[in-house]
């Protein structure tokens, strides 16, 4: 950010009579600002897509009253969430209360903060960029149990409980299933990630193709950050039908519509890394974005990451409304037996094969037999 | 369990995914697997022997009340007089629509098919009384008394005519006796009754012609049965 602010005043000497400190505190809230309205767009027409890809897959219409088609659902939605009461149950821990929602919106949005959007449009590119998102999405661990124990209520402390184990036993699969992206590129930041995916293979340089084990680590990862995110097949701590909804059962207007918010938020979040990890983020197949002057290049890669991540996120409506929830044990099951030795075999896997093919994927290796 | 198990358990859990996900995807491309009715503006087709809201026809109506015998919830209530012929004339005819169960009975009892179901299902209303149905538009009292009056008058006419038979001699009587029943008729066709108020709206809104025809018939039919 700060370098954003030296070459911005370079380039523009009347705010050199600003403090460089105030240019790029400036610069931050200006990211943030977009980044935040980003989100909420995201979230309000991915919440109407997720009604109509429901609707189409249950053979049924899907909202289509308000505004044409009923495009403007979510407008509608978002109006009466914020407009509705803020109720807060007599008993429950107001403080607490209060609190968690806001834990919940925060550990989804600022995992926003190192999502590589294009050539250079990333807010931060932290250099352990993949380990400060796993860090940032476990507060959600902490709201989501604050939000049942502060209700309550059975259900949203049972819903707690269980988003809590379910969380911190995903947690490791996801890291996993992640490693291999990063010991391809041998970098934890998310930008030096996606540039190792470029080149002249297009799509075959992408992780996903690197090797056989980084293509397993690909459904891995993707299955696993479902889990992590609390997503239908494993909604476990909402369990509409069995606890009502969970650990928000408790919440209403504005409160819930933040809940609501992290939910789609983490949706994208995960979209965005399973894409920048695996799917050659926003390297444009067999044309090199980063060469084209800043603002198309930028414009262009920006285009393409969206367009894979909203697939993406496409894919994962689409499992949402197939899969049947799965229970409890079940879901432990598959995290302790399954999915974590799963990972770790596929971690060696691809660390074996770096060492023994000295980095070269399969593809690379097809090329180079070619010339 | 074995490794084989466990990697058969694996290959089963991405084997079935796999298959629904095709099955979800082939109903999420294909529009016209879309079975949503947009109720308001399209319907459903009634069925033939649909058991909707109950109608009576009361021009057929025998005031026999078998109906309200028979039935198990007591939502129907039949009030009536006898009249000028010593037929019972209908005084009232109430469906609490809010009460029936809709199991047919009445209509499979009723002599003269006059209780009929209809196809009509849709009746939301704020308040309960307005789902009582009146199939007679007029007032009780009024219709009591108008009967009554006719009673009252078929009565004097009779006595006028007895009268004139046991004062006249036989062959000028029965003429006389004739007249006198004329002018009776007369005198009940002129209507005391004053013109029955536009029917209901709930008889209207089950079925807007019925509903005239309630309003219409009872005059004429009671007209009909003083001819003596």
């Amino acid at each position: 950010m700060e370098a954003l602010a030296i070459s911005l005043v370079k380039a523009a000497p009347a705010l050199g009579a600003a403090p460089l400190w105030a240019v790029t505190l400036l610069l931050m809230l200006a990211s943030a600002g977009i980044i935040l309205v980003f989100a909420l767009t995201f979230e309000g027409v991915g919440s109407l897509v997720l009604r109509k890809v429901a609707g189409d897959i249950q053979a049924r219409i899907g909202p289509n009253r308000v505004g044409p088609n009923g495009i403007l659902q979510f407008l509608a939605d978002g109006v009466k969430l914020v407009l509705k009461e803020d109720i807060i149950p007599a008993q429950a821990d107001r403080f607490l209360f209060q609190l968690a929602p806001y834990f919940v919106f925060v550990g989804s949005f600022a995992a926003f903060v190192v999502v590589p959007f294009g050539v250079g449009l990333i807010a931060a590119d932290l250099n352990i960029g993949i380990y400060y998102v796993m860090a940032i999405t476990s507060l959600v661990v902490v709201g989501v149990l604050l939000a049942g124990w502060s209700s309550n209520n059975k259900w949203a402390l049972l819903g707690g409980m269980r988003a809590a184990a379910q969380i911190v036993s995903y947690e490791i699969p996801v890291g996993m299933a992640l490693l291999p992206a990063v010991l391809i590129a041998g970098s934890l930041s998310l930008q030096d990630i996606v540039r190792s995916q470029g080149g002249l293979l297009g799509i075959f340089g992408w992780n996903l193709f690197h090797n056989p084990f980084s293509f397993f680590s690909f459904f891995l990862y993707f299955t696993a950050a479902q889990a992590e995110t609390n997503q239908t097949p494993f909604d476990l701590p909402e369990a509409e039908s069995e606890l009502v909804s969970g650990y928000n059962v408790e919440y209403s207007g504005i409160r819930f519509g933040l809940f609501f918010l992290a939910e789609f938020g983490d949706m994208f979040i995960v979209a965005a890394l399973s894409t920048a990890c695996f799917l050659g983020g926003w390297q444009v197949p067999f044309f090199n974005a980063a060469a084209l002057p800043a603002v198309w290049g930028n414009l262009l890669s920006l285009g393409v990451f969206l367009a894979k991540a909203f697939t993406m996120v496409l894919v994962m409506m689409w499992v949402r409304w197939t899969l049947p929830r799965l229970r409890v044990d079940q879901l432990m099951r598959m995290s302790w037996k399954y999915m974590v030795p799963l990972t770790f075999v596929n971690l060696l896997g691809v660390s074996l094969w770096l060492l023994v093919f000295r980095g070269k994927g399969i593809p690379a290796m097809i090329a180079s037999l070619f010339g | 369990m074995g490794l084989k198990a466990y990697i058969n358990d694996i290959v089963e859990a991405v084997v079935t995914t796999a298959k629904g996900m095709r099955i979800t995807a082939r109903y999420g491309v294909d529009p016209r697997e879309e079975v949503t009715l947009q109720y308001p503006e399209e319907r459903w087709e009634i069925p033939e022997r649909y058991r909707g809201f109950l109608h009576n026809d009361i021009r057929k109506c025998i005031s026999c009340s078998m109906c309200v015998k028979v039935c198990p919830v007591d939502c129907i209530s039949l009030e009536s007089v006898r009249g000028a012929d010593k037929k019972p004339v209908l005084v009232s005819y109430d469906i609490n629509i809010g009460r029936c169960m809709y199991c047919g009975l009445c209509v499979e009892v009723c002599p003269v098919k006059s209780l009929k179901h209809t196809s009509g299902y849709e009746k939301a209303s704020t308040d309960r009384g307005e789902l009582i149905l009146h199939f007679i538009a007029e007032d009780a009292a009024e219709v009591k008394a108008r009967v009554a009056r006719q009673v009252a008058e078929a009565a004097k006419a009779a006595e006028a005519a007895k009268a004139a038979e046991a004062s006249k001699p036989a062959d000028v009587s029965s003429d006389l006796s004739s007249v006198a029943a004329k002018a009776a008729k007369e005198e009940a066709a002129k209507p005391p009754v004053g013109e029955p108020k536009a029917a209901k709206a709930e008889a209207a809104d089950l079925s807007s012609e019925a509903g005239k025809a309630t309003v219409a018939e009872p005059k004429t039919a009671k007209e009909e049965e003083k001819k003596p």
